[in-house]
């Protein structure tokens, strides 16, 4: 009775398999036509199964389709025997039953398994198959029922890769969207947390979720965003990253407008700050919407380590991103414009440093930049043990080697190198790609006017900055407009007690001064 | 497009910075002798009326430029020419600060830069800003008064902690010093640096709550006149009477002295930061200022249209009106003395009482 039939290749069925890409028709009554079209649409994958049933003195014909692979063979096995129990119980007193009968049966059976539907047509059938669902279609009947049974090898939850927190929750979201939103329901609690699912992409067809608090995250921003994620039209979207570059308000700018994150606690504590947050099924990294200018320099364990730490750890990283922008720029406008604002003892030194050096100090650094930026793309796709080869040569042969053979000077290395690891301070790794490329341009400004060039580049920079938003929120709040109230968690980390407002974002875009509206009880900034 | 709007804190940091920015640097009222701290406190009432008349006039007319309510006021026929003087008004001072900025980096660093390499930098971040737009400005405003309050609070203590300043060269103050300060207040201080708070009137019908106009703005002048008046101190306090009347740059050559503990030293940076902000910041006043008021006059819908062509007639008025950096005083005296009141004053406060009497009178049709 049970005759599994795993599917072989059969060369009749493909030859109308691409004229059939588009059309959408309803499923056959006739099983054995069903099961042909969808063997056909599927191109004749082995991972397809069918496994027919003849029932009740075979008078029905039942066959069960799922795809292997993506779903679990364990629910997979409860499911038929659930729905198809009715013969073991039924099977004397039923002598012949009509597909009706058949298909009341199996779909009130098939509510123990949950998540049941029916399926009409063969587009529906077949997004159900590829989502990991068996379905059950019943011979002289035109419609399937069809149960979630998704399933499949995932990634277990494991520590952070790129987000390390030496205090605080080691978990870290997977490349499944439903382990993901399970890891952040597990932090929050509470009904008001909504999330809405739509599918994206015309061929990939990826699972997307966005998330936020109803009630804390402003309404007209979740509206903004749904719509744009609605107007979005890719054929495919791999990781979160097409997301963010489509979604981005301000596409010529080098600063990201969305931050992303693997930590489910960061995605917490930027939800409870009204923020929205967009799981993209299989990728960890979930984007959080609408972002500042600030947020991409805090970290999680800003608010679990102490407050004082905390605050000088925040501004530590402040001189960082201001080292790793302007420092070779400095060093370049010092020794080509100002050598007066060097003191004199070190200005001999430097001088008779760079004495046999044959470059101007431009050429130098941008020298030495480039060979540091080479040592760590290198670094970063190495497997590990070769890895440290890499930065053995790179840091100890390149440096030392290359002063010594007076090509650089000692304090060029000194300045490169602290640009270089100041860059690393940044918590954030896409902000820090963009500060390093503005690296190289601030560069070429200081040796072209020096500390003027620099000067009116900051004043364009910040203008630029300030000329930005992310889904409507001012990209530079709260110095840009300045709301004193978020000041408390912005370059210092205030004790939990003094933070009773919630910070404040401002969504609404019609104003930018800063309007009462988002206060609301409790606040707490994680990134 | 919705309508760009400037926040309170936004309009009290453009009007700081636009009131320290070049005034800071040059020696003011130069009539006074050592007490120009003092006759920059005695132009300081005289400048928060003329503000108040400006804005008096805003409200009375809301939404409206000073080019716009000149027409209404004097009407069409006498208005539209009074308002188009003031486009090279407001064009050649604007030009002006761009002109001091560079010569002081001449001076400073860049003696084998062409002038026009230095003022056309600077014109092009003035260009790309208001490009984006009056709010991007007003926000970029505000960050960039708390960089200029830290680099001022360095350089004062820096000053401070060299030991450099000696108050015998700010006391004691006789009664002909305080008639000279008076007199050198008024008109001189009293246009410079208040009186160009003329540029505000085209600002203004973007602020976000009215209400508030009259409070923001004279704290604003007034913050901004004690700090002028406390910077102006110490300078004349270090390098005393007949330094100060010569340098060019008094700040400049004040902060160059400074050398604590042999490792402070050479703050000459800052200073020269602070100018290029400064500057930057009351050059974008001006170029907006005329910018609106040639699109108002002239119907243009789209403003930014109008930044390139009014950036490039500063850039070039700026070195092609003076040979020289003491044919360029001499021109600013003479303008200073002459036209700016008319303009910054006389226009303004002639404007409000034309407009009380007629409203008075029930002379609007």
């Amino acid at each position: 009775m049970d005759n599994r039939t795993q599917q072989s290749a059969d060369a009749a069925q493909t030859a109308g398999s691409t004229s059939q890409q588009a059309n959408n028709s309803p499923i056959s009554t006739q099983l054995e036509e069903t099961i042909r079209a969808i063997q056909a649409r599927l191109g004749n994958s082995p991972d397809l199964v069918v496994r027919t049933y003849d029932l009740i003195n075979r008078s029905a014909r039942v066959a069960a389709v799922y795809m292997t692979g993506i779903t679990d063979r364990g629910m997979v096995e409860d499911f038929i025997s659930h729905v198809m129990s009715f013969q073991a119980l039924n099977d004397g007193a039923m002598l012949a039953v009509t597909p009706e009968e058949v298909h009341s049966y199996i779909k009130e059976n098939a509510l123990s398994i949950g998540k049941e539907k029916l399926v009409k047509d063969i587009n529906g059938l077949l997004e159900a198959l590829l989502s990991g669902d068996t379905v059950i279609l019943i011979n002289g009947l035109g419609e399937g029922v069809s149960g979630s049974t998704c399933g499949g090898e995932v990634r277990p939850v494991t520590e952070a890769g790129t987000q390390v927190a030496i205090r605080g929750s080691k978990e870290s979201f997977t490349e499944t969207i439903s382990t993901n939103i399970a890891l952040v329901r597990k932090i929050i609690k509470n009904p008001d947390l909504w999330t809405e699912t739509m599918k994206l992409g015309d061929i990939t067809h990826t699972d997307i979720t966005i998330m936020y608090i109803h009630g804390v995250a402003d309404e007209e921003t979740i509206k903004v965003f749904k719509k744009k994620l609605q107007e979005i039209k890719v054929d495919s979207i791999l990781e979160s990253g097409y997301i963010e570059q489509i979604v981005e308000d301000n596409k010529y700018s080098p600063f990201p407008t969305l931050y992303n994150t693997e930590r489910p606690d960061s995605v917490a504590g930027n939800l409870l700050d009204g923020r929205i947050a967009i799981f993209v099924d299989g990728t960890p990294f979930v984007l959080i919407a609408p972002t500042t200018f600030f947020m991409f320099f805090h970290t999680v364990e800003d608010y679990y380590q102490r407050y004082d730490i905390s605050s000088l750890i925040r501004m530590l990283r402040f001189v960082c991103l201001i080292i790793s922008m302007y420092g070779p720029a400095i060093f370049v406008a010092a020794l080509n414009f100002h050598q007066e604002m060097i003191p004199t003892p070190l200005l001999i030194n430097l001088a008779s440093q760079r004495e046999g050096v044959p470059f101007p100090a431009f050429v130098e650094a941008v020298m030495m930049e480039i060979t540091f930026e080479i040592i760590r793309e290198a670094g970063v796709r190495m497997p590990s043990p070769i890895g440290q080869t890499v930065s053995i040569i790179g840091g100890l042969v390149l440096g030392t080697a290359a002063v010594q053979a007076g090509i650089v000077s000692p304090a060029m290395v000194i300045v490169v190198s602290l640009t270089g690891i100041s860059s690393f301070a940044t918590p954030a790794f896409n902000m820090a790609l963009s500060i390093r490329m503005l690296r190289f341009v601030i560069m070429g400004i200081a040796a072209f006017m020096g500390l003027y060039g620099i000067a009116i580049f900051t004043i364009m920079l910040i203008a630029h900055l300030c000329s930005l938003r992310s889904l409507g929120v001012p990209y530079m709040i709260p110095m840009g407009p300045f709301v004193p109230e978020n000041l408390k968690d912005t370059f210092i980390r205030s004790p939990i007690s003094f933070m009773k407002l919630r910070k404040r974002l401002q969504t609404n875009t019609g104003s930018t001064s800063a309007s009462p509206k988002g206060a609301s009880k409790r606040k707490s900034d994680e990134r | 497009m919705r309508k760009e709007v400037v926040g309170p804190s936004q309009l009290l940091a453009m009007i700081i910075l636009f009131e320290l920015g070049t005034a800071v640097l040059v020696p003011i009222g130069l009539e006074s002798g050592h007490a120009v701290w003092l006759s920059v406190l005695f132009a300081l009432p005289g400048g928060v009326l003329l503000y108040l008349v400006f804005a008096h006039l805003y409200l009375q007319f809301p939404g409206q430029i000073i080019s716009g309510y000149t027409r209404t006021i004097l009407g069409p026929w006498l208005g539209w020419p009074v308002s188009l003087l003031f486009l090279p008004v407001l064009l050649y001072n604007g030009s002006r600060n761009l002109r001091e900025a560079g010569d002081l980096l001449i001076t400073a660093s860049y003696d084998k830069t062409p002038i026009l390499i230095i003022n056309s930098i600077m014109i092009i971040a003035v260009m790309y800003i208001l490009n984006k737009g009056i709010e991007v400005f007003a926000r970029t405003a505000e960050i960039f008064l708390w960089i200029v309050i830290i680099m001022g609070c360095i350089c004062i203590l820096a000053v401070i902690a060299a030991g450099l300043v000696e108050y015998k060269n700010l006391f004691p103050l006789h009664m002909s010093d305080y008639v000279e300060a008076l007199d050198s207040a008024y008109p001189s201080i009293w246009i410079f640096p208040f009186g160009e708070l003329v540029c505000f009137t085209t600002i203004l019908p973007q602020f976000s709550r009215s209400r508030k106009v009259k409070k923001t703005g004279m704290v604003a002048v007034i913050i901004s006149g004690c700090l002028l008046s406390f910077t102006h101190a110490i300078e004349m306090a270090v390098l005393g009477e007949n330094l100060y009347s010569r340098t060019t740059f008094p700040m400049f050559t004040t902060i160059t002295l400074v050398n604590v503990a042999n490792f402070v030293q050479r703050l000459d940076a800052l200073v020269m930061l602070t100018l290029i902000i400064g500057v930057f910041f009351k050059l974008t006043v001006y170029c907006y200022a005329a910018v609106a008021v040639a699109s108002d006059l002239f119907k243009v819908t789209d403003t930014r249209r109008l930044v390139i062509p009014a950036g490039v007639v500063m850039l070039f008025s700026s070195f092609v009106s003076a040979q020289n950096y003491s044919e360029h005083m001499n021109d600013g005296k003479a303008f200073l003395e002459t036209i700016l009141p008319v303009f910054c004053a006389v226009i303004p406060i002639l404007l409000l009482l034309i407009h009380l009497v007629r409203r008075r009178f029930g002379l609007y049709r």
